[in-house]
């Protein structure tokens, strides 16, 4: 019988359920198994870092190893979220350094951390293994310094496009002569040259690394010394990748390359020169992620490249593809799952790039397992994106950004309602949408209708009316955040749907048509959200009801309203000082 | 209490009513109310909401006989004019909550208005505001998408955001209202700081060395904020540099409009004039006359002298400036070699 299974039994049961959902059902079974499993949970992931306060998660778990938060509205990756909004850490790291001596891994994202927070992390987790800090800011090389000198058990650390200040290279000769556990570096962030002596040293002193993303500024000529150091490298980013006309530095790379036979995936690529690209045509064969993002070569390169990468799972290049290029990736890559197509040029259509809508039905057509999409391009019409619906039913992931707003179909000069309609409709996975084009309210309602699986969907220069926006709310059943800029969407939809918002992570409107009497009364029904009102420009005036916000951010929360908040930021009186 | 309806209505006067596509949506099923609450929403349902008549606002041609009080009863006949308006449910009166509230008994008919002029039947969410000018003749309807409002919004957005247009004609590119331009919209498109202008981003994120002091890194650092804030143009910021000195420097190309501005700029910085009052009319760096020649290298790595193409041209092909000795610039028009003759000895 299930109830005479001693505690520890359980415990060890449990211990094989990883997953946070799952994590999540098991402490709803019974008393005893919610406290059985709360103290052995040892992974928490929390989505908002507003949702909740470090006190509740400690209350709750108390033998944590592995923290993940995030902290700014996506928008803010954008520059649509104003600079000190919010997201610190600092509480957070605090309150764990208390509680969670054990503790092992950190991984934040979109939040400020200082450089004292990071001192404190290095000197508070005598275990600690595992730093990621996803597009933060707020700290600089002072603070790694920290984390190099006293993390002796790091194993990784990850900067990914964070906006470090770059105060000195010389961080990395922080790292004691003792340490070998290093497994993963990515300092590609950086700016500032590092010291090539200590990266080498590190390197050098480091049997278990297998992931190395150097930052631009390493230049081409020393990757082969480290490559040479480390040949057991699964994951390298380069850095500069070019070198004058230096015969020598190509063949001591291209013979570096040839020792690395368990490289599985490249990136860097800055200030790429065409004639060193084959220098790692050895490692083609087994590459399963490449990063050309920020290679600004051209398509007969690339296409060179990726016909000699059968195995490649996910691939980001710039457009300079071209349809070409993605024609060769629908040919050569049968095994590919995702891609993502970058704008090289942001604003203007660069004459010379011929990106259109055929590259991605190509790809769609000739790659059976891709399942994420995420594609800039000038051009797209109903029948394309109907074709990529039909052709890829198995799409979990569908981002087309269409450069110029309220584009329309090019062939008909329609809106692009029945294509994203086919693509909701076909692709019954779907769990991140995110729209462009011309588009009407007839667009959500078949996402309405038929998007049940919709997480996440992103709209900008969308809609006619309400209408849209409360089909939205109304029919995605398992929508968690909606973000939403430019778009005719005002008061009746959103408080037509108070309640839905309870179920959501957070809902994030600018430039759209709510007032302020709105978010007074969705703030009076609904105490269990945060609504923020946004006010950058101070000419908000909260008494006038039917004055529009400029930017909203309503999230759920249980940890009540924040009180980090900028003096541009209005929400309900409660007992804040800024009061609608 | 019917400060929400009041205000909406204001907002709503000026607007256009919204001419709907012809679309059927799905047909309702099993919507469901009750008196005196709020209809919770579920999905796939859409709560209708009810009118009530308002006397008060006297903004109704018809008042019904027996209905004169502040929250009035909700007319049985089909004959009264209602106005559609959101009002506080008794239960709720100091909380003036957003109740949608019908004080009638539950055998509550949805009709279907025959009058109107569309017989399409549409879900929608009550608005009074396409109704303005329509006296009603029941208390309910099925609202359609027309009712709708797609008003052009007075936006206290930021400057930078672009306002709603109307949406009172079929949609097309060419909108009355100028669709926004890439370039003027902030955080469009949505590209992340990683991924935006790939060398750019990165250029500017490199202090150039460790020579620079911190406050000098701080303020790049404030910089590349500036970008975040700056939507209008792209944050175009170039090295100069001058033959025979050491120490270069930076301009932002953006906040120049002409060649001839910039030419001054750089006279400011290398040239420092002996008095202020001192206005060049014309810059001497572009017309040859002085003993420097200011050239740049563009996107394909060449020296080119400055100022023969358009100047949006030039700017989105520049990488770096620089101010050489003109001797070295024999290889350059002839005309330069004409002047150099004549201006040799020329200090600048």
């Amino acid at each position: 019988m299930v109830y005479s299974l001693p505690e520890e039994v359980l415990e060890h049961v449990f211990s094989f359920i990883t997953s946070d959902k799952d994590r999540n059902v098991v402490s709803v079974v019974c008393k005893s198994w919610y406290e059985i499993e709360r103290w052995c949970r040892r992974k928490v992931f929390i989505g908002n870092c507003y949702a909740v306060s470090p006190a509740i998660m400690i209350r709750r778990f108390p033998e944590v190893r592995s923290v993940e938060l995030k902290g700014k509205p996506h928008f803010a990756d954008f520059n649509l979220v104003p600079e000190g909004w919010g997201g610190y850490a600092c509480s957070w790291i605090d309150e764990m350094s208390r509680s969670y001596p054990w503790l092992e891994e950190i991984r934040l994202k979109r939040m400020v951390i200082t450089d004292e927070s990071l001192e404190l992390i290095s000197t508070s987790f005598k275990n600690f293994r595992v730093l990621v800090l996803s597009s933060c800011e707020g700290f600089s090389t002072d603070g790694l310094s920290a984390i190099a000198a006293n993390c002796r058990n790091l194993r990784e650390l990850d900067l990914q496009e964070s906006e470090v200040m770059d105060l000195s290279g010389h961080w990395l000769s922080h790292f004691p002569d003792t340490f070998t556990s290093l497994e993963s570096l990515n300092m590609s962030c950086l700016g500032s040259e590092v010291s090539f002596s200590a990266l080498e040293r590190l390197v050098a002193m480091s049997p278990n690394l297998k992931t190395l993303r150097l930052n631009r500024a390493v230049p081409l000529g020393k990757l082969s010394t480290l490559l040479q150091q480390a040949p057991q490298l699964v994951e390298l980013g380069t850095g500069a990748y070019s070198s004058g006309i230096r015969s020598d530095v190509y063949s001591a790379l291209s013979k570096a390359f040839l020792g690395c036979k368990e490289l599985k995936g490249l990136s860097g690529f800055w200030d790429v020169d065409p004639s060193y690209l084959p220098a790692f045509f050895s490692v083609c064969s087994r590459l399963t992620t490449l990063n050309l993002s920020y290679a600004t070569i051209r398509s007969p390169d690339i296409t060179k490249v990726i016909n000699l990468c059968p195995n490649l799972q996910r691939l980001l290049v710039l457009d300079h593809i071209e349809d070409s290029g993605l024609n060769a990736l629908a040919l050569s890559c049968k095994n590919l799952q995702e891609l993502r197509v970058f704008p090289s040029d942001m604003y203007v259509a660069d004459a010379n790039v011929t990106l259109t809508e055929q590259g991605l039905v190509s790809v769609t057509q000739g790659c059976p397992k891709l399942q994420s999409v995420l594609y800039f391009c000038h051009q797209m019409s109903n029948s394309a994106l109907i074709t990529i619906a039909k052709n890829r039913p198995n799409l979990t992931c569908f981002r087309l950004c269409i450069i110029e707003p309220r584009t329309p179909d090019y062939l008909t000069h329609e809106p692009l309602d029945i294509g994203f309609g086919a693509i909701v409709k076909h692709c019954k996975n779907l769990s991140r949408l995110s729209l462009s084009g011309l588009l009407t309210d007839r667009v959500f309602e078949y996402i309405g209708t038929h998007a049940k699986k919709l997480d996440m969907l992103s709209i900008a220069f969308a809609g006619d009316s309400d209408l849209g926006l409360h089909h939205v709310l109304s029919g995605c059943e398992s929508l968690k955040k909606l973000e939403i800029r430019d778009c005719p969407f005002g008061d009746t939809a959103l408080l037509a749907n108070v309640a839905k918002l309870a179920t959501m992570r957070s809902l994030w409107m600018s430039s759209c048509a709510v007032s302020i009497g709105a978010c007074k009364i969705l703030s009076r029904k609904m105490p269990m959200l945060n609504v923020e009102v946004i006010d950058e420009n101070g000419t908000l005036n909260p008494k006038l009801d039917n004055c529009l916000v400029e930017k909203l951010y309503v999230y759920r929360t249980v940890a009540g309203p924040r009180s980090d908040m900028p003096g541009y930021i209005w929400t309900m009186d409660r007992d804040s000082a800024n009061k609608i | 209490m019917f400060v929400w309806g009041q205000s909406w209505e204001k907002s709503m006067m000026n607007c256009e009513t919204h001419k709907a596509d012809m679309w059927v949506p799905p047909p309702l099923s099993n919507v469901s109310f009750a008196p005196n609450s709020y209809p919770l929403f579920s999905h796939n349902k859409v709560s209708i909401f009810f009118c009530k008549m308002d006397v008060t606002l006297g903004l109704l041609a018809d008042s019904p006989a027996g209905h004169g009080d502040a929250g009035g009863g909700v007319p049985s006949g089909g004959s009264t004019t209602a106005r559609p308006i959101l009002t506080g449910s008794k239960e709720d009166n100091n909380k003036n909550s957003m109740v949608m509230s019908s004080e009638v008994t539950s055998s509550y008919p949805v009709v279907v208005d025959q009058n109107l002029n569309d017989l399409e039947l549409g879900l929608g969410l009550s608005i009074g505001c396409g109704l303005k000018s329509k006296g009603w003749s029941q208390y309910a309807r099925i609202l359609t998408a027309k009712d709708f409002p797609t008003c052009k919004q007075n936006s206290s957005s930021s400057s930078s955001s672009v306002s709603i247009p109307n949406s009172g004609t079929k949609r097309t590119a060419t909108d009355s209202v100028s669709p926004p331009n890439c370039t003027s919209v902030v955080g469009w498109p949505p590209v992340s700081k990683a991924h935006r202008m790939p060398s750019l981003a990165n250029e500017i994120k490199s202090p150039n060395g460790n020579l620079i002091s911190i406050t000098e890194q701080n303020k790049s650092k404030i910089r590349t904020i500036g970008i975040k804030d700056c939507s209008k143009k792209k944050y175009q910021s170039v090295k100069v540099n001058m033959d025979g000195s050491l120490i270069g420097r930076k301009v932002d190309l953006n906040v120049h409009t002409s060649y001839e501005m910039l030419a001054q700029t750089l006279e400011q910085m290398f040239f420092r004039r002996r008095s202020s009052t001192e206005a060049a009319k014309y810059s001497r760096l572009l017309d040859g006359t002085s003993q420097f020649v200011l050239t740049y290298e563009d996107k394909d790595g060449d020296c080119m002298l400055v100022g023969d193409v358009p100047w949006q041209m030039f700017l989105s092909s520049v990488k770096r400036l620089r101010i050489m000795k003109n001797s070295q610039s024999n290889e350059l028009a002839p005309r330069f070699q004409e002047n150099n003759e004549r201006h040799r000895t020329d200090a600048v």
